[in-house]
């Protein structure tokens, strides 16, 4: 069986080190892809088939909100998760208006397993 | 000399950026309004760099709320308002229709408070990633002009004698966080605040935040 993969986009080489350590430990029938920002990512995940996308808010270029919406238009059923320091009452209605999870930083395993809790298949 | 890697220095960004979302949304709570982050930038400079930084493209008047923190981690941290900013802030937190001479009587004691829960929030984020103990002394209100606000690196350098016991005077720097906030509402002017964080921190508590940051990095 194929492995389900996730996408960690965050500017901060610690935030993606602290992903991947989660995943690597806990999470091994994951693959894990990483960005450094959307363009990136956009890049990255093209052709690929998500499960679970992880996104900081504050980035270089385009913004996690903005990113989301891209990646949603090419992976409706994805199920992505802003996860940032911006923990203010209206980035996290900003998340919930466009249909996607919210997560405080700093991460860890239990918010990633609950992010993983109701995927699909 | 004293460095960080880059690795270090993008970890104490992030750790930066998670003080400051805390502040901010303390911040916006108060105002009632969300406060915009930019990304953060982190400089590691000298004290009397530091000095310059600060006022480097600032309005003549500024507004600073000080708040050194003392123990293992010591230091100094700053939330610096342009003056006519400040008085906005106040405006904003009190009451919009009370008269200006009513807003510059409470400026001091309102922005006081403000600045008190913005920074402990911002320093307080630095116990959820290390393993640091730092108490906090009763903020401090500082106004005047930029020439003032270089008086505050003679102050500095007189909290700095007691931080700086056996450390080598050329090694002196501080970590100068600079990161913008403003108000989202930008076409009324009226409610249109900014202003920035700065952290100082003596010699002596950046081999702790290294210690720590080669801690956590190694664990990854």
């Amino acid at each position: 069986m194929d492995k389900r993969k996730a996408l960690i986009v965050d500017d901060s080489s610690l935030a993606r080190m602290m992903v991947r350590k989660f995943f690597s430990e806990s999470f091994k029938d994951w693959d894990l892809l990483e960005a450094k920002d959307g363009d990136d990512a956009l890049a990255l995940v093209e052709g690929q088939t998500l499960h679970l996308a992880l996104i900081d808010f504050n980035m270089p270029g385009m913004n996690g909100i903005d990113l989301s919406e891209k990646l949603l238009e090419k992976h409706p059923d994805l199920s992505i998760h802003l996860v940032t320091a911006n923990i203010q009452e209206r980035m996290q209605l900003r998340a919930e208006s466009i249909g996607i999870g919210f997560i405080k930083k700093p991460i860890n395993q239990e918010k990633i397993v609950a992010a993983m809790q109701g995927l699909k298949g | 000399m004293f460095r960080l890697s880059e690795l270090e220095e993008d970890a104490l960004k992030e750790f930066f950026n998670m003080g400051l979302g805390m502040a901010a949304d303390s911040l916006s709570q108060m105002v009632r309004n969300e406060v915009l982050l930019t990304l953060p930038k982190l400089k590691v400079v000298p004290y009397e760099e530091a000095a310059r930084m600060l006022v480097e493209n600032q309005e003549e008047k500024l507004v600073a709320v000080r708040q050194n923190f003392r123990g293992e981690l010591a230091g100094t941290a700053l939330l610096i308002f342009p003056g006519t900013e400040s008085l906005e802030l106040v405006r904003t937190l009190l009451n919009e229709d009370i008269p200006l001479e009513v807003v510059t009587e409470l400026e001091q004691e309102t922005l006081l408070d403000v600045g008190n829960v913005i920074l402990n929030a911002f320093l307080e984020s630095f116990t959820q990633m290390m393993h640091v103990e730092f108490e906090f002394e009763s903020a401090e209100f500082l106004k005047g002009s930029s020439r003032f606000l270089l008086d505050i690196t003679s102050h500095l350098a007189a909290q700095r004698q007691s931080l700086m016991e056996g450390a080598d005077e050329d090694e002196e720097r501080a970590f100068v966080l600079m990161m913008d906030f403003k108000t989202s509402d930008e076409e009324d002017a009226q409610h249109t605040l900014s202003g920035f964080v700065v952290l100082l921190f003596s010699h002596q508590a950046m081999l702790i935040l290294k210690r720590e940051l080669e801690v956590i990095l190694s664990g990854l």
